[in-house]
């Protein structure tokens, strides 16, 4: 018996060395997913797949501020005007017949009203065509609507000068009705906009939101029907309230044909009596599947055409036959970005430990010092995490404005890592006081989130580097309570960053610089200076005046180092080999994942 | 028999009532700025926060929050899940169909394999069929079931093409939304049946294959350990030395005598286990891209979406109490001894 249990165990152990290592092979893996994507045509030519790992929120389009549920609507729904190609600067026509400007006389001298002269023959999906009525009132409802955190507000302000369509109880205001009201208005063949300031990137909005919807069908799906009576029980509603949630009457290349909220899967059909003529593909499912290994084997067995993969997972894609990794494409966004708190708050708060300068802790006015904060900036290795956590892809930020985009500084002076000029700024920080009792807190990030983790991880260990007496805590924190500690500035340090509604550095610089943008109302950083500039430069219509603007806010934000930029990022796509017609634009929603279906198809 | 089973049910909105307030409480615990990210998950949105909290009642007093929680409840309304992106009451019928099938397709297995095992097992004590069920337990204990997921994945979905992910292809899922498809439990394999779709029905076996597979292997070790134990202990009693000695055949001993008195902890373990399934797998729904209760209530905790964990927590308590019940009932049918008091 005793020579069995020795043979029994030698073979269970040789069982397991062998699943271990079929798990662990990589070269047997890679040769298993080789044979699959050697074997494998498309299965399912006039059906395009896409696997991510996000869900659609809501399919209204006055609704939906996230970029999953903003693809599928710029596949269902045609907007007044759009991105041409891979341009994030030139616009063409759509449900308008021509862009205004200047030059075509469909733009005022003073930039305050803009003319559309809107398309005829342009059908709805489920039937009807398109009227100067049906403009006018997409754009009225996406203001109106207004839900609380919703997209409103990206029209409402420039063309109202009002933020929100509310008073502080909450309560619908009669003057934003008026407003809206009176600044879109119908004239025969056209549309006619009039906005509160000059505000050059009011095209660019239109360009990817508000899309056009039918007023008809709008008020027989329990939408606002248009009046002056109703316009207060469609403010803020719920979220299913109205038809539109999971519905759609778009005059778009497709058609929803179902949101499965069970399978997380949204199928879209080819609409025929399209204006611009029908699509190549006659269907697409955007599926959400969580786990990469699951996409990857998909993308292999040809059960998908392109599926979401980050970075890191990049090398596990590579050589895959039939499939195609389209690199090196530049986004326009600022993320990740690391912010200092200019006065936390320190009652019952963990994380800046006695809340004292006394080794133990940090007090509430830390980051206020300017010379902690260079100290910060000159102490992290930008070029190191673009080569070990980015791979090697993208450029060291600048500032605020990401490479590309109007108003970005190539010359922009920014702190490099130097652990010696780091060390002197601590010196001085506090009176010295720093230096020789040194500082504790805790430097959180939302947790999943791998390259903040090693961005907290990096700060810590080149700072603590610098004196045995500073210390700081590293802690992935869910984002629930990040959110919740950021907002009351509970949180010394933080690390988020910033996606563009539109492609303009307005967008940029309000939230990152503006004392009533979303960052600096959470850092508690005001320049009275960089207030003006942010606003002066949102109605400026000189170019060149507009961008010295930028340019100086960039030199304040190199003064002050109220954050710290590090990396103008760029992504990649996967996708089969036989997806044809896919061209990057890196303001579509979602991008390089998704795309305007449109265009592709598959041979 | 009706009394015992009635006086049980009875307690029913009691646990659910104690359970709710347990779990309110413990959301009530964290801030209204904490319970208003569900609705804020970009920075894009981070000035709406003090909106979203009046406009959802967060701030107020907790009692003022229950009681309107559960008047919606006693109306019907489970309130929607942001998570699942529906009313709550439609998540759960849309979920739980996919979960049973994945459950009652992975159960059946656990037990015919599992008390099988088990009892093999422990009849041939020490012998290599017994090193390979121990074997299997351990293995099944042990490996992660994401770890067991993928490698069946890689192997039978990556080299061999067999059982795909998902729940079923593109090809029945024309069918299924062609228009002449009557969802009518929401179950695949019921409903291809019934509508006369074959091809559809083994489509949906293919997909359910690996995930019904993985649960087995990994539910089943408890099963076979339990199995195992108490068969051993029946063998050792005087009643099956006594039914040797008289000259009894070894299988009648083993089947007729011993098994039946070993259930009883079989049952209770069973119905433990077959309630965990109903209540969803997260890793292997996650892995197999299934789509089940379990993914939706993972991300929903993590979400703190309060109406979707409040509504699995009533549909999975009542699960219990129900389970328990038929566990009890179960005890009465293989002992007699057993009376319902």
């Amino acid at each position: 018996m005793p020579r069995f249990k020795t043979i029994f165990s030698l073979i269970s152990l040789l069982v397991v060395i062998g699943l271990v290592g079929a798990c662990g092979d990589k070269n047997s893996a890679a040769k298993a997913e080789k044979k699959a994507a050697a074997a494998t045509k498309s299965k399912n030519p006039d059906t395009y797949v896409h696997v991510t790992i996000s869900d659609v929120d809501s399919l209204d389009p006055a609704w939906s501020y996230d970029t999953q549920s903003h693809m599928i609507i710029e596949n269902i729904y045609d907007y007044l005007v759009t991105y041409k190609g891979g341009s994030v600067n030139d616009l063409e026509a759509r449900i308008s017949n021509k862009v205004p400007s200047q030059e075509n006389g469909l733009l005022s001298e003073d930039g305050l009203t803009y003319t559309f002269p809107i398309r005829k023959g342009v059908k709805f999906h489920k039937g009807g065509e398109v009227t100067p009525n049906d403009v006018a009132y997409s754009l009225q409802r996406f203001m109106l609507f207004d839900r609380a955190g919703g997209p409103s507000s990206l029209l409402l302000e420039p063309i109202t000068g009002l933020t929100t369509t509310r008073s502080k109880d909450g309560k619908p205001l009669d003057e934003a009705y008026t407003k809206v009201m009176a600044a879109v208005t119908v004239d025969g063949d056209y549309v006619v906009l009039k906005i509160h300031k000059p505000f050059s990137p009011i095209l660019s909005i239109l360009a990817s939101w508000a899309p056009i919807i039918s007023k008809e069908w709008a008020a027989a799906h329990n939408a606002w029907d248009g009046t002056k009576e109703n316009w207060k029980k469609h403010n803020n509603p719920d979220k299913t309230a109205e038809g539109f949630h999971d519905q759609e009457n778009g005059t778009g290349p497709f058609m929803l044909d179902r949101w499965d909220k069970k399978t997380k899967e949204t199928v879209l059909a080819r609409f025929d009596d399209y204006w611009r003529g029908p699509a190549k593909l006659k269907r697409a499912h955007i599926k959400s599947v969580d786990e990469f290994q699951t996409r990857k084997l998909m993308l292999a067995a040809g059960d998908a055409d392109s599926i979401y993969a980050d970075y890191l997972q990049q090398p596990l894609l590579k050589n895959l036959p039939g499939v195609e990794l389209i690199d090196d494409l530049p986004r326009i966004d600022m993320n990740p970005a690391i912010f200092f708190v200019f006065k936390i708050e320190t009652k019952g708060n963990p994380n800046v430990g006695s809340g004292k300068l006394d080794g133990k802790g940090i007090p509430a006015n830390f980051f206020a010092d300017i010379n902690v904060r260079k100290g910060f900036a000159s102490a992290f290795d930008y070029e190191g995490f673009i080569k070990d956590v980015n791979r090697g892809k993208g450029t060291r930020a600048q500032s605020f404005i990401p490479k590309g985009l109007f108003g970005y500084n190539a010359d922009q002076a920014a702190y490099p890592y130097d652990i010696d000029a780091a060390e002197a700024f601590f010196k001085k920080a506090h009176g010295g006081v720093l230096w020789k009792k040194g500082f504790k807190f805790t430097l959180a990030y939302n947790a999943g989130n791998q390259p903040r983790e090693v961005i907290a991880n990096m700060i810590k260990r080149a700072v603590e580097s610098i004196n045995p007496k500073f210390q700081i805590d590293t802690r992935p924190i869910q984002w629930s309570t990040y959110l919740d500690l950021s907002n009351k500035s509970k949180l010394p340090m933080f690390i988020l960053g910033w996606a563009p509604d539109y492609p303009d550095p307005h967008n940029f610089a309000f939230p990152y610089m503006h004392s009533d943008g979303n960052y600096p109302r959470l850092q508690r950083y005001k320049n009275a200076e960089a207030d003006k500039l942010v606003t002066a430069a949102m109605t400026e219509r000189d170019l060149e005046k507009r961008k010295a603007m930028y340019f100086r806010l960039q030199e304040i934000a190199y003064e002050d180092v109220p954050t710290l930029f590090v990396l103008n990022s760029v992504l990649y796509r996967t996708q089969r080999t036989w997806v044809k017609g896919y061209t990057y634009n890196p303001i579509h929603p979602d991008a390089p994942y998704s795309c305007p279906l449109y265009y592709l198809s598959k041979e | 028999m009706a009394k015992f089973i009635l006086k049980r049910l009875a307690m029913l909105p009691l646990v659910l009532l104690g359970v709710t307030l347990l779990l309110f409480g413990l959301f009530n615990s964290l801030s209204p700025e904490m319970r208003a990210s569900i609705y804020v998950k970009d920075p894009r949105q981070l000035a709406a926060l003090d909106e979203v909290i009046r406009k959802y009642g967060l701030n107020d007093p907790f009692h003022k929050q229950y009681s309107r929680w559960i008047g919606e409840v006693l109306s019907g309304n489970l309130g929607y899940s942001e998570t699942a992106k529906m009313p709550v009451t439609e998540a759960i019928a849309a979920f739980f169909p996919a979960t049973i099938e994945l459950s009652v397709m992975a159960f059946i297995p656990i037990m015919v394999l599992g008390v099988w095992l088990g009892t093999v097992s422990a009849v041939h004590r020490d012998k290599w069929i017994d090193h390979v069920s121990r074997f299997i337990s351990i293995t099944g204990y042990s490996l992660p079931s994401f770890v067991l997921g993928l490698l069946l994945l890689m192997v039978f979905y990556g080299m061999l093409g067999l059982f795909p992910p998902g729940r079923y292809s593109l090809a029945s899922d024309l069918i299924i939304y062609g228009g002449n498809y009557q969802p009518y439990t929401g179950m695949v394999l019921v409903d291809s049946l019934l509508n006369g779709q074959p091809g559809v029905f083994v489509d949906a076996l293919r997909h359910l294959v690996l995930p019904a597979a993985s649960l087995t292997y990994i539910t089943m070790a408890l099963l076979v350990r339990i199995t195992r134990s108490s068969m051993l202990e029946e063998l050792g009693k005087d009643y099956v030395r006594t039914a040797r000695a008289k000259g009894l055949p070894e299988n009648i001993v083993v089947n007729v005598h011993a098994r039946r008195n070993a259930w009883i902890p079989v049952i209770t373990i069973a119905s433990i286990l077959f309630v965990q399934l109903l209540g969803g797998v997260l890793i292997t729904e996650t892995v197999f891209a299934y789509p089940g209760i379990g993914r939706w209530v993972a991300q929903a905790a993590v979400q703190l979406d309060i109406p979707g964990v409040m509504g699995v927590a009533l549909l999975t308590s009542t699960l219990f109490v129900l389970g328990n019940l038929a566990a009890d009932v179960c005890y009465a049918l293989v002992d007699p001894r057993i009376r319902f008091q």
